[in-house]
């Protein structure tokens, strides 16, 4: 019953603010807050059960149908905490991000329902559950997109709902074909009944779709189109949301699957690894091109989840032996997602002061505001993988991960794995280099105009916005510094959700070998970003030096491909056979009407001449027309035959009349009849 | 009860449709009240008569040898008589609005009622004979209606409408023939009535008469390629295109279908040949070709008529899977599309009426004037693409899964024709209301100060429809399961 509170309880709280909002706007962000924290607390206080071993159901039979179920184990315990922390954060630092902006009410009531949702796709314990809440998530999540209404911010909107609505429909179709091959979609049972499932093609069909949908939602590559430009033009408290919380619901999705339909299946593992491995680069690479401080924070997220993915494809690879994976998939969320919240929450102070996001015009903005700039420190830290911050050791661990089945696999693995690993720590480096990029613009270099940069030294942002940004980041520090406490309960309490199991022994986080990978990532990062970034992404003008965007305009998926295709290719096509089948029956009728049903209809008179010289004028006509276009074009005919072939035809008449009377006439026939007698003479000869 | 009590609420609406021109009334008051008394009345007949249905059947008058036309009551009648009544008072209510604008009301209004009757006549119907000849006066007594605005293109319409429904008729006829010459009964039995028949190399021909009925009674449920005339025919008023061309006219289309499928061919002898893979087929070109055609239709109700064609033919490719959980699935969504479709229709009327814009592009900002309306259309909205929580979502579920289950070429076809036929009506209806609520940042809300929300008559429908529709997705056990029970010819 509390679970249905946790997700119940936002979405009518989300109603009863839109009514305070009315009347209030300090009540309504009073109210929101005390709900935020209501709900935070409720799962503290549900988790110290979960913790005691015990695990909450509760089942609402009937409701939409197949009825909801939820369950809360360590995992969902964990994520669900995440997701209220999140919104917490953020709720407190909306107050003054959103001071002035219009419509505010109805972004806490879509914030709120959201909330609500995004609970229960966590909470969810059939894939029905998650299904019904993830569409409601998708679709109310829509309106912080386009919050705004500028121009750009409906077009990612659009793009948004686009990509949503369509993941939507192929995981439903992949969840009618996984409850027709099983006859559940019960998440415990989901296990059992597919290994009992004789045909595996069916099984992969299922997985498939819903590996579609549920990764659009998580920014996998291909599907990744929305992500670098929703999270730009959205405010930031719900960028930090997107990213941090809503992509991870998506990642929840594909690990229900890869942990329950396709457990340590290889073939499996190995198709999500490959998705993994491509979303990670691509991210990277265009997180280190992109000259906007959101943007690139954006195309970091997609990054990053290419991290989880990678540590997904490695469970299903290592079989039995996943500890790693499974331990480092676990944290790599966990941590991405209290990055994302500090980096966000930074860029939105940011861009409420300077209402800009390029980097060459907020330039300098976090030079002396200290607690700005360690937040945002620990933030890029932790992402790079630096030792002592949280990010640290997930990455060792699916580091460590792809190593160990390197060490075990054949010899054609091993080749491909240690391609698997360079690009990894590769991508590592280019984490450390897009982070140090912006941490170098915002908080080292100093702009044109640093008085203005300075003015607001000091009173930038209010106390509460402060508490949200600093008390995010201590989180990262916390984490970080003492990993066999804090990160190894957070893996030990949420393995059993993707049936791993403890390590056999404990994973020495600081051991010579795994600093030295995080090392390599590092030192990789600082070259590219004084190789490249510095030098090949940055133009001199008048002795200062500009961060450019190298990337033409035409790089970009979205608009070379999905928007051709679906708003002009696809319409076109249907809109063609369409049209042609719209007539068929049409046309039948009137070529009945114009036909066998025909009305009579009384002659009328031909304007000139008789039906002869109708039909010659015609043909005359045409000719003359013809000719027209070829061979007279310089001087074309432009006379109509009809009634000129009606005068000559009536002149002729009249001619051959007064022929037929006169004597010459006569004297004609005379002839031609002795002619013929001549020739019939002749012949009978 | 006695079973002659069945007649009362159709020829009821016929005469008091038929004497309402001569009563001349002086205030146009009085019409409302005398017509809205007259459905409210007929409604309350019909729920007392489903509440205590007499289960036998009664036999009216005898035409011609064992030509009868009989009435009965049974669960599918149950379904769409429950439908019509509920709805009929409530449109009734919405049309006085309406029609304020428009004129000619006594005579729209004289035929509306008799619609009532006719509709009402098609839902009791005992056996082949009787539907057909309710089918047909249903043709004559809606053409009046569909040709209300007298402009030039609303009588082409209403040629087009005439040309359609009589020639899809006559091929009905066609299976109507051949059902009293081969069946058992004219009746209808769950089952069929083919049973028990050698019909030896007749069973191809009958086959083919099958599919032609079928397609013949798809001409009101406007499968493709009849479709044409229902998009056509949104130039009539609101109330019509609503009541009758989304639901009244139309169901009554699926309506015999169902009848012919399950209650006369039988699905024993069709279910696995090639007549079922036919109308599998027409079903799913439908479902597609109507969404289809939706997405590039600029002007707003014949968008929704677009809309229409591919949701009735949810109804006929349920129908067409010939399982009872198919057909289950096909009358779910016969009722959750009836309020949809309704819900938004009378959005746009309202529209229509409050600012005479007909056109998608013409709704910038609408969103915040109208905020009753566009709240209702948003429900109906969501609720027609399938987002869960809503009805549509429990309908195509239930329809894809009868799908899967059945597992033919054409059944899956079906199914992903009905996926992407979502996807494109969440393209036709979310482009409106991201229109009307999203019109862009410089938006100047100025030019539409005069705009508002229409009177109580067009919002009481509008409301009660919309919470209908949000309880519906909700919780719909029981319903499902009186679906399920007629589905399996229990009732």
């Amino acid at each position: 019953m509390m679970l249905l509170l946790l997700t119940a309880g936002p979405m009518a709280g989300a109603a009863l603010s839109y009514l305070i909002g009315r009347k209030s706007r300090t009540a309504r962000d009073f109210f929101a807050d005390v709900l935020v924290i209501a709900e935070f607390l409720l799962f503290l206080v549900l988790g110290m059960n979960v913790l005691a071993g015990d695990v909450l159901t509760y089942r609402l039979p009937g409701f939409c149908m197949r009825g909801l179920s939820f369950k809360m184990d360590g995992f969902r315990f964990l994520y669900g905490t995440i997701a209220a922390f999140m919104w917490m954060m953020t709720t407190i630092f909306s107050e003054e991000y959103f001071a002035h902006y219009r419509n505010r009410n109805r972004y806490y009531l879509f914030m709120l329902v959201t909330l609500g949702a995004t609970v229960g796709v966590f909470l969810s314990a059939d894939l029905f559950t998650t299904f019904l809440f993830f569409e409601i998530m998708s679709f109310t999540s829509y309106v912080w997109v386009a919050h705004d209404e500028k121009k750009e911010s409906l077009r990612a909107a659009q793009t948004y709902l686009a990509v949503a609505v369509i993941g939507g429909m192929v995981m439903l179709m992949g969840l009618f074909l996984l409850n027709d091959a099983v006859g559940t979609l019960d998440m415990d049972s989901l296990f059992e009944a597919c290994r009992a499932c004789p045909d595996k093609g069916i099984l992969y069909a299922a997985g498939g779709c819903m590996l579609f949908g549920f990764g659009a939602k998580a920014g996998m590559f291909p599907l990744h189109i929305w992500l670098p430009k929703a999270h730009p033009v959205a405010p930031a408290p719900a960028s930090a949301l997107l990213s941090g919380i809503l992509t991870k619901s998506g990642v929840f999705g594909v690990i229900v699957v890869s942990c329950n339909i396709f457990l340590h299946d290889a073939v499996w593992g190995f198709t999500v690894l490959l998705f993994g491995v491509v979303t990670m680069f691509i991210g990277a690479f265009l997180a280190v091109f992109s000259v906007n401080l959101k943007y690139t924070l954006a195309c970091s997220s997609m990054s990053q989840i290419g991290f989880i993915l990678v540590g997904i494809g490695m469970q299903g690879l290592l079989g039995e032996e996943n500890a790693l994976a499974v331990r480092g998939t676990v944290l790599h969320m966990v941590n991405h997602s209290l990055i994302k919240l500090v980096l966000f929450m930074a860029a939105g102070v940011v861009f409420f002061n300077l209402h800009k996001l390029d980097l060459n015009e907020v330039r300098g903005f976090g030079r002396k505001k200290p607690l700005l700039k360690l937040s945002f420190l620990a933030g890029a830290l932790s992402i790079s993988g630096v030792p002592l911050f949280s990010g640290y050791v997930s990455k060792t661990l699916l580091h460590e991960s792809i190593v160990e089945f390197t060490a075990y696999g054949g010899v054609q693995a091993t080749a491909f794995m240690k391609g698997v690993e360079y690009v990894f720590l590769f991508t590592g480096g280019l984490t450390a280099a897009y982070m140090m990029k912006l941490f170098v613009a915002v908080f080292v270099e100093e702009n044109e105009d640093q008085k203005s940069m300075d003015a607001s030294n000091g009173r930038y942002m209010n106390r509460r916005t402060a508490f949200a940004l600093v008390g995010s980041a201590v989180v990262l520090a916390v984490l970080g510094v003492v990993p066999s406490l804090t990160m190894d309960f957070v893996a030990d309490i949420s393995q059993g959700f993707m049936h791993g199991t403890s390590p056999h022994e404990s994973v020495r986080y600081f051991s010579i070998t795994n600093l030295s990978g995080a090392a390599v990532s590092i030192l990789t990062g600082i070259a590219v970003y004084f190789g490249f970034i510095r030098t090949c992404l940055m133009r001199k003008e008048n002795g200062k030096k500009y961060y450019v965007n190298r990337l033409p305009k035409w790089f970009d998926l979205e608009n070379l491909l999905y928007r051709p295709l679906l708003m002009r290719v696809l319409p076109f096509a249907l809109a063609f056979v369409c049209r042609i089948f719209d007539k068929i029956t049409d046309g039948i009728i009137w070529l009945i009407q114009k036909t066998v049903l025909r009305e009579a209809r009384a002659k009328e008179p031909l304007p000139y001449g008789n039906k002869l010289t109708h039909c010659i004028s015609i043909v005359l006509n045409c000719m003359a027309k013809v000719m027209n276009h070829t061979i007279r074009r310089k001087r074309p005919i432009r006379v109509s035959f009809e009634k000129r072939t009606a005068q000559k035809y009536e002149e002729f008449i009249t001619t051959t009349r007064l022929f037929e009377k006169s004597v010459s006439y006569g004297l004609l026939m005379f002839c031609i009849g002795l002619f013929v007698t001549l020739i019939y003479l002749l012949l009978s000869i | 009860m006695s079973p002659s009590l069945v007649v009362l609420p159709i020829l009821f609406p016929l005469i008091t449709g038929a004497l309402l021109p001569l009563f001349r009334f002086r205030e146009r008051k009085c019409r409302n009240i005398y017509v809205e008394l007259v459905t409210l009345i007929n409604s309350v007949m019909i729920l007392i008569l489903l509440y205590h249905h007499p289960g036998i059947a009664y036999r009216a008058i005898n035409l011609a040898g064992n030509l009868e036309v009989t009435f009965k009551i049974d669960g599918l009648s149950c379904l769409f008589a429950g439908l019509i009544a509920f709805l009929w008072p409530f449109a009734t209510l919405y049309a006085f609005e309406y029609m304020e604008h428009l004129g000619k009301e006594n005579t729209f209004f004289a035929f509306y009622t008799m619609t009532f009757g006719v509709t009402t006549g098609i839902a009791f119907a005992g056996n082949l004979m009787t539907l057909y000849m309710f089918y047909e006066m249903l043709t004559l007594v809606t053409l009046p209606l569909v040709m209300a605005g007298m402009s030039r293109e609303a009588i082409l319409a209403g040629r087009k409408y005439v040309f359609y429904s009589i020639g899809g008729a006559a091929f009905a006829f066609i299976g109507f023939i051949f059902i009293f010459t081969y069946g058992n009964t004219m009746n209808f039995v769950p089952g069929g009535v083919l049973l028990g028949q050698s019909l030896g190399d007749k069973a191809g021909l009958l086959r083919l008469v099958y599919v032609l009925a079928v397609l013949g009674f798809g001409v009101k449920a406007a499968v493709f390629p009849f479709h044409g005339w229902l998009p056509a025919a949104s130039i009539a008023p609101t109330p019509v295109t609503a009541l009758l061309h989304a639901v009244a006219v139309v169901k009554a289309g699926a309506f015999a279908i169902i009848r012919i499928t399950y209650y006369s061919y039988g699905t024993d002898f069709l279910r696995g040949t090639w007549a079922q893979y036919v109308i599998l087929g027409f079903a799913a070109a439908t479902i597609l070709f109507g969404s289809a055609r939706a997405v590039k239709e600029p002007h707003l109700k014949r968008r929704l008529a677009y809309s229409t064609v591919s949701n009735l033919s949810y109804i006929v490719f349920g129908a067409a899977l010939m399982t009872p959980a198919g057909l289950a699935g096909g009358l779910s969504h016969m009722i959750f599309h009836a309020f949809i479709k309704i819900t938004l229709f009378y959005c746009a009327g309202a529209v229509l009426v409050g600012t005479h814009r007909q056109y998608v592009r013409e709704l910038d900002g609408l969103g915040k004037k109208m905020p009753v309306v566009f709240a209702a259309f948003t429900v109906g909205s969501l609720a027609l693409t399938g987002i869960p929580g809503f009805p549509g979502f429990i309908s195509k579920w239930n329809l894809c899964t009868a799908a899967v289950k059945e597992g033919n070429a054409m059944a899956l076809t079906g199914i992903a024709a009905l996926l992407i036929s979502a996807l494109l009506t969440a393209v036709y209806l979310f482009t409106t209301i991201i229109r009307a609520y999203y019109p862009g940042k410089d938006f100047d809300y100025a030019a539409l100060d005069s705009v508002h929300d229409p009177g109580m008559l067009m919002k009481i429908p509008l409301t009660v429809f919309s919470l209908f529709i949000i309880v519906m997705g909700i919780y719909s056990v029981p319903l499902m399961q009186f679906l399920e029970k007629i589905a399996s010819g229990w009732i």
